[in-house]
Parts: C-alpha cells; structure tokens; sequence
C-alpha cells in the first residue's frame, strides 16, 4: 500500500507545487447550461466552461443513447455559437434520450461534466412504418435554467379574525432552485414588507401574526419566485382580512342520551368552540350547524342550531347507529370544515305499545284458530277426510248387516259355517298361511297379473311354513294358537287405529293385488302401529291385497263405522235391528271386506277354519275400544248352506264347533261385501265389484256352494255382476249371494 | 321585546336593546356586503376599482380600533362614542345613495331595493344607539364624532367609468363600516350585558 501511496501522494504533490507555482491546473469541471430545440428537427446544447486552470483548454461534447454504449461527438461546433454544440437531424432522430457530457481538457488533464439528458419527444405524426423515412421530431427539453413561471396566490384565511396565512402555488422551475418571497403593502402605507414568517403555515406560504394582522385593511400581496436566471412576479392580490375569515372545526362534540321529562329518549349533542376563536369577549361570533346520519344511512341530516352549543335530537330510531359531526362559521365568514365524527349507539326500546300490539296480534289469531278448529268439528270428519285421503277400509261383501244386527253370533257364526269360536287349530292354519308383507319388498307386493294363478295357488300352497318367515308370527302351532288369542284381545284396537293405518299402507302396495297371492309377499311391516305381523298376520296380509279402490272406501267406512258403531256394534252382536240396514251393512261390510281382503291373502282360506277365522274379524270384536259399550265382535264363517247363506258364529265362542272348513282347491281368497245380515242372522255377502284379477277367476269355479269359500264365492259373483247394487237389485229382499248362479252365469 | 313595568315608565331592558342593535347591525353588514358583490359582479369587472379604492372612505379620519386588543382596551364610552360617530356619518351618504343609484344603467331591482333597506335600518340603529347612551350614560357621550361626506359630486360625474367607480367606493367603504359597527355592537353587549362571557 505504502508503494502505491506513495507515488500517488507524490502526483498530488506535485500538482500542488504546480500550481503553486505557475498556477495551473487541470481543468474545472464544464457545465451543460441547457439543450434547446430552435426549430424542429433540430437541437443546440451550451455549455458553461469551469476554470480552464491557466491553461489552454479545449471542450469536446460527447453523446450517447440512453440504453446505447456507442459515444458520439458533437458534429458542429460553431453553428450554434461559443460553448455549444449543434445537433441536425442526421443524427438525433429517434425516441430516445441522449446522455450528453462535455469534456474539457487542457495540458494538466480534463474533467468531464455531470451528463445532461435530453429527452427526444415526438411532436409530429409518425409516418408509415414501412416507409424508412425517419420520423422527424421535435426536440422538447426540460433545460435547466430557465426563469421560474409566474407564482400565483391560492387563498388567505383567517382562523380566528386575529392572524392570517396565505398560501401560493409553487412554478415550473426547470430544475433549478426557486425563492419565494412575499411583499405585503398596508392600505395607506407606502412601503412594502416582506412575509414575516414563511413557516409556520407550511410550505408555499405567509403567516402573518397578530402584530402583522390589521383588520378593516387592504392588504396589497405580491408573490416573487426567484431562481438563478431570473425571477417572476406575481399579480397584486387585495386582501382585506375581515372578509376571509373561516373558523377552525368545532372540538369535543359529545352524544349522550337523557330522558326527558315525559318519559322520552333524547339525544343531547353538546360541543365547543374551536380552541383558537374568541367568542367569549364577542369579539368572533360563530354559528353552528349539525349534521346526523344512521351509520347505514346515505344521507345526512342537517340542523342550523345558531350561536349554541349544544342542540337535543329526538327523531331518533332506537336500536340505530348514528354517527354526528357539526361544523361553524363567523357570522359573516365561511363555513368551516367538519368535526371529526362522533358515535352513538341506541339501545332498543321496548315499548308497551309495541308489546300490547303483539300480544293482541297473538290473541287474535288463536281465536281465529280455535273458531275454525271447532268449525272443522262441526263439519268434523268430512274436513278431515279432505285432507287426509281417506284410505278405504277393508269391505267385506257378504256379512248380512241385520245378521249382524242381530247380534246373536252364535247364529251368525253358524249361518258363516264357523266351526267355533275361537278357533284354535284353524287360527293356527289360518295364520300359519297368511303371508307376511314386508316393507322393503313393496314391489313384490304389486300384483303380479302375469303370474298364473295355478302358480300363485301353487305357492300359497307351499307358503304354509313359509309366510310367517322371519315374522315369528305363528310359527308354531302354540304359539299361532297364543296369537290367535291375543289378537283376539286387541283386535279391535289394533283394528281401527291400526286398521286405517295398515290398510293405507297397504293399500299402496296393493293397488291391484286383489286377489294376488303372491307367495313372496311379506307383511308389510307395521311395526309403527304396534302390530306385528305375526300377532296380525291376517290383517296385513289382506289388507294387502285389497284393491286401492275398494281399500279406501273399506277403510272409510271401516272407520265410519267404528266411531259410530258404539251401539251398532252391540246391535250386531246382540243381533238387534239396526235401523239404518243399509248403513250398517256398509259398515259391516266394511269390516267384513277388510277382514275378508285379509282373509284372503294367503292360502288360509283353503280351510274352513281360516275362512271362519277371516270372518272372525269380519264382526266386530267385542273388545274393541271403539265401542264404549260392547266391543265388536268378528264371527267365523260357519257354513254355507245350501241356500248360500253364510253361517256365522261368534269368534268368541270357544268351542269346538269349528266351521267346517270346506277346502277350496288352491284358490284364492274372494273377498265378498256383506250387504245385510238377514234375519235370521244369515250373512249376505256381496260381490266386490271391484275386485280384480281375471287370474282370480280362472281358478276352476267349482268349488262348492258350501265350500263357500267367501274369496270364491264373491269373485264368482263379482265376476258375473258389475256392481253389488245391481246384484242386490237383482235379489231383491234378501241378498244371498248364490254361488252357483253366479257361477253358472261366469260360465 | 319585553317590556318590565318598573316604576312608571315601561322599559326595555338594556340587554334587550343591545340584542335589538346588534340584530340591526348585523343585518345592515349582510345587506350591504350582497349589494357590494352585486355591484362589484355587474359593473366592476376587470376595471381594476379595487387597485383605486384605497384610503377612500370619508370615515377614514376616524381612528377606529383595527384589532382585538385595540378594541378591548378601549373604553366602552369611546367605543360607543365611535359607533355612534360612525353611524352619523353615514346619514348623508345613504340618503343620496338611494337617489343617485337609480340613475345608474340598467341597474338591478336587488341593488336599489337594498340601498333602500340599508338606510332605513340605519336610522332605526341610530334610534336604538341613542337610546343606548341614554341608559349608559344620561348626560350625554361629549365628543359628538361626525365625518362629513362629500362624495355627492362624483356619484353625479358624467363619465360612466368615474361615476362607477364613486359607487364602488362608496359601497366599499359602506361594507366595511357597517362591519365595523357590528363587529363593535358585539363587543359591546358581551362586555356590558354579558360580561365577556358570551
């Protein structure tokens, strides 16, 4: 280091002792003075030489393109004068911006000058790409050096009638440094002052104190910018300080709510005069003004409140959010700006009123809810009906309303071919073979038309161990026979609640399963009801196999008949003359048709004790909770006599008077409609026209009168006949329901 | 106003007249400082009268306060001798002012009706003022300041430019008297009635 030092520090030494001696040295360092573009196409730069240092000094200009690293010389020296350099369109003559230095150099050495950038700007059109022509511009230079713009004055204000400041708007300088001074002139003074303090108000401005501050005075301002080439003045402005008095904004503006004296929420809006203004000795008097909006809102509201300080809201919406700001003016100045916002927040009021109003709303419209709720139980289940579809309940055709009526079972029983009352090894067949519906196998449970009976036959058949799979219903003997007796127990309670229940479900899965038999068809699960399908097989598998259509007016009637039959039941039973036969054959019929649709799932009819058992819940059982005074009854098909006349016993009975179960070959269950109990207690069973399913029919109609199996009698019958009332037309009187016509009239 | 029978004669409180003279100034200053900037709109531009209007008022010879601690350290005598002054003086002008504006060209119903209105509530102020120094000061105030106006001339020159510009002063010089005397009248009341607690 001391090597390379040392010549260095001898270098300098010896410039010094140079100089010292005959005073030269290298030269100063030259500066651009400016660029300029005299005409288009053209550009002229100068330059100011620095000290040439006592020695002959010679100045070369170099430029370059800013991104270029090619360095160019001047190509004119003299065009353009002393210290300068002409440029021509040959070689500036694009976009860019030049770098321009100028070196000077003498014996001693050379310096070069700060670079000066000259930025190219395009005035003219460009002309065609393609064309090669060059795009000629016009040279727009911001030089340094130029004498500053004109200064201008923005305003004068006064905060408090006290002091003043003014603010200017600074000029185009070019670069260079700018002064600014100002010159005030009192009215009736001659001479001039200058700004007493350039500070205190910021930058660009005056502030003239209280000493300087006259009021009920012209003053005359004037606003000189100077920078290095010159200076510039700007336009008198006449100012007299009464007339420009704008107060500062208004501080501690507070919201509080009060209560006013009759009970009312208001808001109290209270504020002071800014700091600076002296309104005390009266010497600034202001004036206030308000301004309130719901923070959501998007307009204000604006209140003149005058020379106070404090101002009481009352249009208010409780629960809102308000946001509040005022402002003041001298009285005969400007407004000032606005205060700072300040928040409140409303509680929510809760008014009696508001709560009477509810409370009365409430009342009303339970009143209004009670009258039509008691209007619907005028009109009672006819609305009811409407809406909820009424599912049809089971009807049994071919149970003799008067029979019924009668109430002797025993006869009935008799008359239906029913062994005794209650069964027990036919309950055991009977449920053994009914068929057990499941839920989840609703398709199965549509009928299927296109089986071949014989195969349905077939499989009923076969589904004496094989309905109650899975159902524990009566899988053996003992316990059918169990179940036997506790369906017997609730039958009528399972029945009608249930009853509407299993026959609306069913009814949907059985739409035109009549007579369909489909072994595969499980009970439907009813669990929700309480009733198992092995406590009720029958029910479910009949009701399974209703028809929709029949279903539903089964189950209608079913249910008409149960909440009315309280005496009618008994009437059944203790065989009394019901007094509206044909009523109360519908509702037999009803239930007989449910029991009988039932009945008719299943192979359970082959014997005669299920048949028996089918007409078991054909009557009303007497335990049914319907009836308040005797529960209905269900009587077993007897026997058929030869007049076709069913011969119905009392389920209850418990003796061993079965009903001879006349075989029915393999057929499907029939379901008849009891139009009327004869008198003496013969069941007239009508056809259920609208039982369906010619599969049903082509079972061999052979089966005897006294087979009489009810399934097979009806469909025989309902087969000859379009509709029961013609068939009872027919009969006239009593409504036996002779199988062997209506078989001879099938064939 | 409240009258409170006291003694015999019913009178007006004092507070209650300056509050009455203050009203009065006040609403002298917004009449004419409107009239001013009507003028000042319609006839004034761009000839520079403002350049001109500079030591023009007649009142000018009367030494008034020019800022607050002038005015607080003077005495509410002298303050109110001024006003009083102030006000005599403007008697003459405003009565000619209402005649000679007329005969300005084209000149608008809102200027004529303003001068009007100014120099009627002007002698009402004057009214209301002497009443004033009565209370305060029954003998009487002394020095009855008055300036003379001599203006009536050059409200009537025959050259449009001169003649409005004898106009613009003399409105100039009314909205800053007239300020002038409600700036004072408010001083006044808050130190007398209020005791510079306003």
């Amino acid at each position: 280091m001391k090597r390379k030092l040392s010549p260095s520090i001898g270098f300098i030494l010896l410039l010094f002792l140079n100089t010292g001696v005959s005073g030269q040295s290298p030269p100063g360092k030259p500066k651009i003075v400016r660029c300029h573009s005299p005409e288009k196409e053209m550009l002229a730069c100068w330059w100011k030489p620095g000290s040439d240092g006592g020695l002959l000094t010679s100045y070369t200009l170099l430029y370059s393109k800013e991104g270029e690293g090619q360095t160019y010389e001047c190509p004119d020296y003299t065009s353009a004068g002393p210290s300068s350099c002409y440029f021509n369109k040959k070689h500036i003559n694009s976009w860019t911006t030049y770098i321009i230095t100028v070196k000077a150099i003498n014996e001693m050495g050379s310096s070069i000058s700060e670079p000066h950038y000259v930025e190219a700007a395009s005035i003219g059109k460009p002309e065609k790409k393609k064309s090669n022509k060059v795009v000629m511009l016009n040279f727009i230079s911001f030089s340094p050096g130029q004498p500053p713009g004109k200064p201008e004055l923005i305003k004068c204000r006064s905060p408090e009638k006290e002091t003043f400041s003014c603010w200017w708007k600074p000029v185009s300088d070019g670069g260079l440094p700018t002064n600014y001074t100002l010159f005030y002139n009192n009215e009736g003074e001659e001479s001039f002052y200058e700004c007493p303090d350039y500070t205190t108000a910021g930058p660009n401005s005056c502030y003239f104190d209280k000493k300087h501050t006259s009021l009920w005075t012209i003053y005359n301002i004037t606003i000189k910018a100077t920078n290095e080439m010159g200076s510039n003045i700007s336009e008198p402005h006449y100012v007299d300080v009464t007339y420009i008095v704008q107060p500062n904004p208004p501080v501690n503006l507070s919201l509080a709510l009060n209560k006013h004296t009759d009970g009312k929420l208001y808001l109290l809006m209270n504020w002071s005069s800014p700091p600076l203004a002296d309104v005390r000795s009266g010497w600034l008097t202001l004036e206030y003004e308000l301004r309130l909006k719901p923070e959501e809102g998007e307009e204000w509201e604006t209140i003149f409140v005058g020379q106070r300080t404090k101002y009481k809201v009352f249009s208010l919406i409780p629960g809102e959010k308000y946001i509040a700001q005022v402002r003041c003016k001298s009285d005969h100045g400007e407004w000032s700006k606005w205060s700072s916002e300040s928040y409140i927040h409303l509680p929510k009021e809760f008014r009696l009123k508001d709560m009477m109003v509810w409370v009365f709303v409430a009342v009303l419209s339970s009143v209004i809810c009670l009258i039509m709720i008691w209007m619907m139980g005028l009109k009672g289940i006819n609305m009811v009906a409407c809406i909820l579809p009424p599912v049809p309940g089971p009807k049994i055709k071919g149970l003799d309303a008067h029979l019924l009526e009668a109430g002797k079972n025993e006869e009935l029983l008799s008359a239906l071919g029913c062994q005794g009352f209650p069964p027990t090894s036919d309950c055991e067949d009977l449920l053994v073979e009914f068929l057990e519906i499941d839920d989840s196998e609703d398709q199965q449970l549509m009928p299927n038309h296109e089986k071949g009976h014989p195969n349905k036959n077939l499989k009923s058949g076969n589904k004496e161990t094989d309905s109650d799979s899975g159902r524990g219903s009566c899988d053996s003997p003992s316990l059918l026979l169990e179940k036997c007796k506790e369906s017997r127990i609730p039958p009528a309670e399972f029945q009608t609640p249930d009853f509407s229940e299993t026959q609306v479900k069913a009814a949907g899965k059985s739409s035109q399963e009549t007579q369909n038999r489909d072994p595969e068809l499980k009970l439907p699960d009813f669990n929700s009801d309480g009733v198992k399908s092995s406590t009720w097989p029958g029910t479910q598998l009949a009701s399974s196999q209703i028809p929709k259509g029949s279903y539903h007016n089964i189950v209608e009637v079913c249910k008409v008949a149960f909440s009315a039959m309280n005496v009618n039941v008994s009437a059944i039973r203790m065989g009394n003359e019901e007094k509206h036969p044909s009523k109360y054959s519908k509702n037999i019929e009803t239930i007989c048709e449910g029991e009988m649709t039932q009945r008719r799932k299943g192979e359970s009819f082959h014997s005669k004790a299920k048949a028996d058992q089918a007409l078991q819940w054909l009557l009303p059982n007497e335990k049914s909770p319907f009836l308040s005074d005797k529960p209905m009854d269900y009587v077993e098909i007897h026997k058929v006599n030869q007049n076709g006349a069913l011969a119905v016993l009392p389920k209850q009975k418990e003796n061993s008077d079965k009903t001879e179960i006349y075989p029915i070959p393999g057929t499907t269950k029939e379901y008849a409609k009891v139009t009327r109990v004869v008198d003496n207690n013969v069941l007239v069973l009508m056809p259920e026209s609208r039982v369906q399913g010619m599969p049903v029919f082509q079972e061999p109609p052979k089966e005897s009168a006294q087979s009489l199996h009810q399934s097979q009698a009806e469909k025989n019958m309902s087969y000859c006949l379009t509709a029961p009332s013609e068939f009872r037309l027919q009969t006239g009187g009593l409504e036996y329901m002779d199988p062997n016509s209506f078989m001879c009239s099938f064939k | 106003l409240i009258c409170s029978c006291q003694r015999r004669a019913c009178q007006v409180s004092l507070g209650d007249l300056f509050d009455r003279a203050v009203k009065l100034s006040h609403y002298i200053h917004s009449l004419s400082s409107e009239m001013f900037n009507e003028f000042d709109e319609r006839y004034a531009q761009g000839r520079g009268f403002i350049t001109k209007a500079i030591n023009s008022c007649h009142t000018s010879s009367l030494t008034t306060p020019e800022d607050k601690e002038q005015a607080q350290q003077i005495h509410h005598e002298d303050l109110l001798n001024l006003v009083m002054g102030v006000l005599n003086s403007w008697n003459d002008p405003l009565l000619h002012l209402v005649s000679e504006v007329q005969t300005i060209k084209e000149a608008p119903d809102t200027i004529l009706w303003k001068a009007v209105e100014i120099e009627e509530q002007n002698k009402r102020l004057l009214e209301g003022m002497e009443k004033i120094v009565g209370r305060l000061h029954p003998g009487g105030l002394g020095n009855e300041l008055y300036s003379r106006w001599s203006g009536l001339p050059s409200l009537q020159l025959p050259d449009e430019d001169s003649r409005l510009f004898a106009f613009y002063n003399l409105l100039h010089c009314l909205r800053r008297d007239s300020h002038k005397i409600d700036n004072y009248l408010k001083l006044l009341k808050c130190r007398l009635i209020h005791d510079s607690n306003c």
